[in-house]
Order: structure tokens, then sequence, then C-alpha cells
């Protein structure tokens, strides 16, 4: 299980042109593996480098420099085949408001290459598990935040993918819904698959994440396991290591330009950079 | 590209389409309804049309009674029915009323005469026309045509007064009423002048020795095509336009709003699959929305034409007006498909590029601008059907789309090629385009910056990169053209006020080349680029072997371009302006006695400056595309533009491309000069020897053909052609070197080549 990470980036950097402060740098040289069987989480706060780290993953963005590699594929090169291993789920990936549940998932199903016969197969147990029955046939657009989120899930998984990436996959959910995806992340780590799960909310983390990383502008400051880090950094709570980190980083929380502030939020302070702000975060 | 993919996004876009409520509105239902209301309203309207008739006010009425020689003019409210000779129903339209009737009804103005009392009424409206018969009118008429009944020339008065017709030109209803009582008045006078012929026994004929008769050879149908030929063409791309728009605003901007856009880049389909899924969708809807509209049109248009005939009042005139033939429908279907792929394509890179809805329905008009002079460009009377106006895009289809209407096919037939060739160019090039948008970071994610000019360029060269961008390449192309528009006007200036001298014209060659051409493309080079010399392929020395064989490569290939542009123009001949602006050319060329200036002026200079622009700075730019064929086939059509002559351009742009393998394949720009410097010598080595009457004293003429086909014997076409060919091939084989976003394309394209 060691040998063979699933997910191997490689001095990851990201750089975003800015009109007033020159570049920014997004992702700074971040490293780390996941493996099979092992939900990796990744922890920080707003405009980390959460949300770029996992839209390179999912080839959505390219890296400016350093590598990614999902499933042995490279995600710069070949990204059609790293995007058949993996399943995406984030606070940004809507459902189709004029669709059903069922033809949502049908259409990514397809999309995935999967023949009709087993299609229908896996949807019919992905709807039982999900318990998604009752709302096979409602449209998008009338689907509460909860449904909406287990046909993002049915979505992300119909095609029984080995990589699986939550990116702030809670945000917004009540404590029911969250419970319910958090259950499901820890259902599919045990069937073997490989999860990275990114989070600003302490507690998920150390529910569900079998190993962490705590990111802060860019950069990982501490990766290991919960034991691992406790034993470097002193018993406690995640919160507590989470903050004696960022202090020694030497910078206050949260980063002026990179503030919380967003479209979603409508934030005050300072405005962040919007290009970036808009890459970087996606909580709320 | 896996077609399952596209076929999956059409049919799911389609129904998310067909569901929106909206959409489905705009497509089917509006135009189901538009047509048949406006033309019910056109009816309502028309109903106050025929009620009105404007009131005619006539001064010195007794000047005519007091004539009773004199034909009717007016007979009670009305004009003399016989002064409407083809228009019966006019003449309900103008009303007679007299000066006495007015001073009737206003009795206040009684003590005014008859004159400005008539001129007061038509200054507040109350009559349309005021007609004046001057005093002595009808004594003097009688007098003149009792001189006439004598023969007696000295009896006739000198001078008849002439009757005034006052109107209000600000005035619609005026105005028309106006030209009707010039129209009645003119017929009387014909009448008063066929009474006195009449009865001073002088045959009609007289005054009116012949007539002239109009004849219309084009028959009714010729003349109904030719008239939807211009109608119908202009209508359909417009609906066809609109309906592109909507759903591309809705399939690209309304899915970044609504967060499924990015919901569908994590899924497998591959970013052209979506753009081609999503084309083919907007296709759908444009077309659909043409056709609904033009049938709905037609069945509307049916009825209104029936009860057009119907009514007298308006039935004058539409004796042109019916259906368009069926052939004309056939022709307008097979062109919608290429229009609606060129909207489609257009309409979703600017949808791409906005970030919601609303700023999507902003780019509506910009387009609109750019696309609506294209289309009413055919329909101006000066445009012909030309090889000029057939690279024209849009309008070059509408031009051969009227010519098949009106049956014109043989003389379409030559421009087939340009024009389905240029559309096609288009479509290409705009479905690029918005793949290019669904591939860019900053659109897809990106939130508005601040707009700050000063920052963004100061920016641009602080930050530049090692070659230039795309977009710095086109812009490089757009300044050379805008400075060398300028120069052109300023040079033309010049030559109209002195005389044609040696040292004019080779002023004019350096200023045309150096400032138009090679300083933008270097300017460009040294603020944006970081690695000038790889920019301009100027970082390697070729190998001998390489020089020889680019030197080969000319020689063979200068005959062929000579055939070539022949060939140019005899399927496209050179209007009287070009050739005689060839002739003057050729002028000032014989003023240069010294045949190695003559060299260095229009074979190296150009070969050093056009290389430096189009194969260094501009196609590296374009190189960065990520498809050297893109590259080389963009930089050869924007090097054909910036030649003067049209005929010339198609040529230019022929050996553009031979040029921009030549600078992809060796990365060298001193090879693509040797070449352009031979090419360009050679041609001008042979243009010079061959003249009408020292054709056969060349050493060389053995190569020569001696019919008026051909320039060169077929067999030394033949060898050049074999020669291009091998050489081609053998750059192919070169290893190129390749651009990082060429690497991450060939890259990309191969990743499934083991699976």
């Amino acid at each position: 299980m060691i040998d063979n990470p699933l997910i191997e980036t490689r001095a990851l950097t990201k750089e975003y042109a800015d009109l007033r402060g020159g570049p920014v740098t997004a992702l700074d040289g971040l490293s780390f593996t996941v493996h099979a069987g092992e939900v990796f989480g990744l922890l920080g706060p707003n405009g980390a480098g959460k949300t770029t780290a996992l839209r390179i993953l999912s080839t959505v963005l390219q890296p400016t420099a350093g590598t990614a590699r999902v499933a042995g594929f490279d995600c710069l090169t070949q990204p059609a085949r790293v995007r058949h291993q993996i399943g995406f789920m984030s606070a940004n990936t809507a459902v189709y408001d004029r669709m059903t549940a069922w033809e949502m998932v049908a259409y990514f199903g397809r999309l995935y290459g999967m023949e009709e016969e087993p299609l229908r197969a896996r949807m019919e147990l992905l709807f039982d598990r999900l318990q998604m029955q009752n709302i096979r046939d409602t449209l998008g657009a009338k689907m509460s935040t909860g449904m909406k989120q287990k046909v993002s899930i049915a979505r992300a998984i119909v095609h029984d993918p080995p990589v699986l990436i939550f990116d702030e996959a809670t945000s917004g959910l009540d404590v029911l819904v969250a419970r319910a995806l958090l259950d499901t992340v820890a259902e599919l780590r045990d069937q073997g698959k490989c999860v990275v799960f990114s989070t600003h909310i302490m507690p998920e983390a150390e529910r569900l994440c079998d190993r962490l990383a705590i990111m802060h502008e860019g950069k990982i400051l501490a990766a290991g396991t919960l034991d691992a880090l406790y034993q470097q950094y002193g018993p406690g709570n995640l919160e507590d290591i989470f903050f004696t980190l960022i202090r020694q980083g030497g910078r206050a929380y949260p980063r002026p330009h990179l503030g919380a502030a967003s479209h979603s939020e409508g934030g005050t302070g300072p405005r962040p950079t919007p290009l970036v702000a808009s890459k970087l975060e996606s909580t709320s | 590209m896996q077609w399952k993919n596209v076929q999956l996004i059409y049919l799911r876009e389609m129904r998310d389409q067909l569901r929106d409520r909206r959409t489905l509105c705009l497509i089917a239902v509006l135009p189901l309804l538009l047509y048949p209301l406006l033309g019910m309203s056109f009816f309502q309207l028309s109903q106050f049309l025929r009620t009105t008739a404007a009131e005619v006010c006539v001064v010195g009425a007794a000047e005519i009674a007091a004539e009773d020689w004199l034909p009717p003019l007016w007979q009670g409210a009305a004009f003399d029915a016989a002064l409407f000779p083809r228009n019966a129903p006019r003449q309900a339209s103008l009303q007679v009323v007299q000066v006495a009737e007015l001073a009737e009804k206003s009795p206040d103005t009684a003590s005014k005469t008859s004159e400005p009392l008539a001129l007061a009424a038509l200054a507040a409206g109350d009559v349309q026309v005021v007609v004046c018969f001057p005093p002595g009118f009808g004594s003097r008429l009688r007098l003149a045509r009792e001189a006439l009944m004598e023969r007696s020339a000295a009896a006739a008065p000198a001078n008849i007064p002439e009757p005034q017709i006052y109107f209000n030109s600000t005035n619609e209803k005026s105005r028309l009423a106006q030209l009707r009582v010039e129209r009645v008045l003119q017929n009387w006078r014909q009448r008063v002048m066929r009474t006195n012929l009449q009865d001073s026994q002088v045959p009609l004929e007289a005054a009116r020795p012949f007539g002239i008769q109009p004849q219309d050879v084009a028959a009714a149908p010729q003349r109904q095509a030719a008239m939807w030929s211009k109608v119908l063409p202009f209508f359909m791309f417009i609906w066809a336009l609109t309906g592109a728009f909507y759903p591309a605003v809705d399939l690209c901007a309304g899915e970044k709003e609504r967060g499924t856009l990015e919901t569908l880049l994590t899924s497998p389909a591959q970013r052209r699959e979506i753009v081609w899924g999503k084309l083919f969708t907007v296709m759908t809807f444009s077309m659909v929305t043409a056709v609904l509209n033009l049938a709905s049109l037609g069945v509307t248009g049916t009825f209104v034409l029936a009860q057009f005939q119907s009514i007298e009042s308006l039935s004058a005139g539409t004796g042109l007006l019916a259906l368009p033939p069926a052939s004309a429908v056939v022709w307008l279907l097979v062109a919608l498909l290429p229009v609606a792929a060129l909207f489609g394509a257009l309409c979703l890179a600017c949808a791409a590029f906005a970030r919601s809805t609303k700023e999507g329905q902003y780019y509506l008009m910009p387009l609109l601008l750019v696309i609506l002079p294209l289309m009413m460009l055919p329909m101006s009377p000066g445009v012909e059907f030309n090889l000029g106006h057939c690279l024209i895009p849009i309008t070059g289809l509408v031009l051969l789309l009227r010519a098949v209407i009106e049956g014109q096919y043989w003389q379409a037939l030559p421009f087939v090629v340009p024009v389905v060739g240029v559309t096609l160019g288009c479509c290409l090039l705009a479905i690029r385009w918005a793949e290019e948008q669904f591939q860019r970071e900053s659109v897809l994610f990106g939130e508005s910056e601040r707009l700050d000019v000063g920052r963004w360029l100061v920016q641009l060269v602080r930050n530049r990169t090692a070659t230039p961008s795309f977009a710095q390449a086109i812009f490089c192309v757009g300044a050379i053209l805008v400075v060398q528009f300028f120069v052109n006007l300023a040079l033309s200036a010049g030559a109209a006020t002195r005389e044609l001298e040696a040292s004019f014209f080779t002023q004019t060659v350096l200023v045309s080349q150096v400032l138009c051409i090679a300083l933008p493309a270097l300017v460009m080079t040294w603020l944006f680029t970081s690695a000038r010399k790889k920019t301009l392929l100027l970082d390697r020395l070729p190998a001998a072997g390489w020089v020889l064989m680019t030197a080969l490569l000319a020689m063979l290939v200068r005959p062929l371009g000579m055939e070539f542009a022949e060939i140019i123009l005899r399927i496209y001949p050179a209007s009287t302006e070009i050739t005689s602006r060839i002739g003057a050319f050729e002028e000032a060329l014989a003023l240069i006695s010294n045949p190695w200036l003559l060299m260095l002026l229009l074979a190296a200079l150009p070969a050093v400056c056009e290389e430096i622009a189009f194969r260094g700075f501009i196609l590296s730019g374009l190189r960065r595309v990520g498809h050297k064929w893109w590259a080389i086939g963009l930089s050869a059509v924007a090097f054909g533009v910036v030649h003067p002559i049209l005929q010339q351009q198609l040529a230019a742009a022929a050996v553009g491309l031979v040029l921009g393998y030549l600078a992809v394949q060796t990365g060298s720009l001193l090879l693509c000069i040797l070449f352009h410097a031979l090419y360009n010598g050679l041609g001008l080595l042979m243009s010079q020897q061959i003249t009408a009457d020292r054709v056969f004293q060349t050493p060389w003429c053995w190569i020569l053909s001696d019919g008026d086909t051909s320039m060169f014997q077929p067999w030394v076409l033949a060898v050049c052609l074999i020669g291009t060919v091998g050489i081609l091939g053998w750059l192919r084989g070169l290893p190129y070197q390749h651009t990082r976003e060429e690497q991450l394309q060939e890259a990309r394209e191969q990743q499934f080549a083991g699976a």
C-alpha cells in the first residue's frame, strides 16, 4: 500500500498574474502523497491554497511548476485519463437545475463511458444506498441543499473511481447532512478508495482523516497522522496545533489581501485580489 | 475527440434548453405570434391610411371659370376624373376646397384677401395644398390659343403667369398631396394643349411625334427572385444570429453563473468535446429560429398579400409581390448551415468570455455592429459580385446566395471556392477561438479585475515572457496594417504633388518596408519579450546543407508561384484600376537604372523586413496557440493581407505557407530571409527579361512555353512541383523545436495512445 501512492504531487506551484501586487503565489512547492484506503486531509484557512491544489488534481487548472500525478497519470499532459480516475466534488460543483437526479447521474455515468446495463445497476445501488429513490425524478431546481449534495456524491462516484476528491464539501450543509456526508466518505475509505478531503473545520478533520496536512499561504506547515502531530506539537486538539503553527509561520490569520471576502460572503475589509480570491476560496 | 461525448453533451444541452420556458418562447412562440400580430396591426394602420383625403384649396378659380373653352379641372369637390387616367382611386384622395368656402367657415378672417387667407389655412394645417391661379392666367391662355389658331406668333403673349402650388414639406401628407396635385395639373395642361391643337386643326403628333415604351426583359418570376434575393438572406441571417445568441449565453455564461461548468469540466469530457456539443446545440437553435421565422413570415405573407390585392387603394405597385420561388428557399436552407455554424461559434466564444448572463447580453450589440454592416454591404448598389467582395466574410456568402437565388449559376461558379473557403476558415477560426476561451483559466474562473491600463502595460513589459503571446502577435499584425494605412495615405498625397522620380520611389520602398513592417515588429520584440533572439529565430546558425536546400527550394517554388499568380489573374481578372497601378509601378521600376539597387530594394530589403515581422515576431507569438499549422496558416494570411493588390495577396499568402513551414521546421530566420530574397530576386529577374520583344533572346528561354495558357513548359512545372514536394518532405523529417504549448498539446493528443 505504501509503495504506490494514487496521488502524488511534487513541488506543485501555481502563480497568478496580478496587476497591483505583481504575480501572486497561490501554491508554493506543495508535495504530498495519498494512498489507497486512506483519507488525506488538507486543513487550512480560507485562501491557503486548498482549492487551487485540488483543482490542479482535478485538471481544471494547470500548475505553473511542479508535477501532480493521479493513479500514475500526469495531470498536465494526460488530463482526460486523470479525470477518468477521479470523482470530484466541491462547493463549486453544482447540479443542473433543469435535470432530474436520475438524469444527472446517468449523464455523468455515460460521460465516464459506462455501458447502459452496468450503469443502471450501479445507479440503482447508489440511489438505494444514498436514500435517493424518493428524489429520483425531482428537478435540480426543486431540491434542497441536502438533496443536491446527495446527487453530487452519486455523480462523483457513479463510475466507481479509485480516487475521490472532496473540496470543502461540507460547507453550507446543516449538521445532519454534513454528518451523512462524512459517514459516506468514511465508508468509501473502508472500500479502499483514496480520498483527499479539504476543510477548514477542525473537528471534521479530526474525526475523518488518517493523515493531515496543515496548509497556510500555499505551503504545507506540518503533515502526518494525527498521533504524530500530537506527538510533535504537544497534546491538546488540532485547533491548538493549528494556531501554534500559523503563529510560527510569522503572520496573522487571515492574510490581508487573500482575506475571507468573496462573492459568496460579501465580506468587509480589504478587497481580495479578485482573480486569486475566486480560485483560492470556496468556503462561506 | 470522442463524438459519443459530443453527442451526449449535445443531447443534454438540447433537453436543458427545451425545458427552459424563456428559450422556447423566444425560439418557437415568438415567431409564430409575431408575424400574424404584425400583419394585423398593418391592416389596422391601413384603415387610417384610407380614410384621410387631402384638402386642396383653390385660389383664383374665377380665372378658369371665365374661360369656358378650357377642359374641366374640377367638378364640385373633386378634381375631374379624366385627370386620373391610370389611378382612379387617387381621385378620392384629393378634395377641392374653394377659397370662398374657407372664408365662410371663419368669418373673422373675411377682411383678408383670398391668397393670404388660403396660406394661413395651409399654415394652420386646415388644408394641405394651396393652388393659386394668378390674375390674368385665364385671359392670357385664351390670347395664346387665339394666336395659335390664327397662326400668328406676334400676337401670342410673351409669358403666361404660372400657377403656384403651395405646400409644407415638413408635413408628409402635404408633400404627398402636392405631388398628386402637380400630376393633376400636368395632365390638365396636356388636355389644354390637346384642345388647342384640335381646335386649330394641328395634328396631335406635332406636339408628341413619338412615345416611349420601356420594356423589362426580366420575366415576372425573375423579378420576384431578384427582389427576394435581396430581402431573404438579410432576414434569415438576422434571425440565425438572434437564435444563436441567447442559447449561447445561457450555455456558457449561464452555466458559469449556476456553477455547473466546473462539474462538467471535471468529467472526462474534454474541453473540445464540450465546445462542439454546445456549438451543435447553438447551431440547432439558430437554424430552427431562422426556419420558423421564415415559415411564419411566409404563411402570414400569403394572407397579407391576398388581402393586399383586395384593397384597391393599396394594390397598385404590389403586382411584384408574391411568395419567393421554391428554389430560393432551398438555397437559403443550404446557406443556413454554414451561417449557423459561424454565428454559433462567434456567439459561443463571446458568451464563454462573459462571466455572467448579464455580461453576456452586453456582447450582442458589438457582435451586431460587426456583422450587420457585412450583411448590409451587398445591398448597396455599387457592390458587385467579384473576387474582392467574395473574400469578405458573410458579405461573400450573401452575394453568392443572391446570385444562385437569381439563377445566375455560371456567374457564381468561380466564386464558390473562395466564398466556401473564407466561410469555412472563419467558422474554424471562430470555433477555435471558442475552444480557446474554454481553455483559459482566467476566463473560466476569473472575476473582473479593476481596469488599469497603465499598470497593465507596465506589467506586460515587466513580466515579459520569453516569446510573445498570441494576442501580441495579432496586435502586431494590426499595428502593421494601421501604420501601413497612414503611411500610404501620406505617400499617395506626396506622389500626387511631385513628378515620379527614382529617389521618391526608393524612399517609398524604404518607408513602406522599414517603417511599416520591420519597425513595429522590432519595437514589440524589444518591449514584450525576454528571449529576443529566440523570438526572431536568430539564436542559431543554419548548417550549410540547409542553406543549399533552401536556395534550391526558392528556385523551384518561383516558377510555381508565377504560374499560380497567372491562374489567379485568369480566373479573377484585375480591374482597370489595378492594371494602371501595376503599370505605374513598372514605370517607376524602369526609372532605376542600377540593377543592384533594384535587387536591394525589391528583393533583399523586403526579405529582411517582412521575415523579421511575419516569420519572426508574429509566427513566434502565434505558435503559442499550441498547434503549428494554425500558426503557419494564420501567419500566411497576415502576410497576404499586408500586400496591396488583391490578386497579389492570394499569391503571397501561398508563399507565406511555404515560408512559415520553413521557419517552423528549421527554426532559422536566416533561411527564410534567403528564401524570400531569392524568390523575389528571381521573380524580378524574370519579369525584367520577359518583355514582349526580348522573351526568346534570353539564354534560358527554352524553359518558357510559347502558348498563351501557361508561362512555362509543362515539364518545367512538373519538375518544380516534384522538387518542391521532395524538399518539403525533407523539411518534414527535420526534428523541429516544439514550443512548450505544442509539446503539451501533442502529449494531450496522445494520452489515449497506449490505452
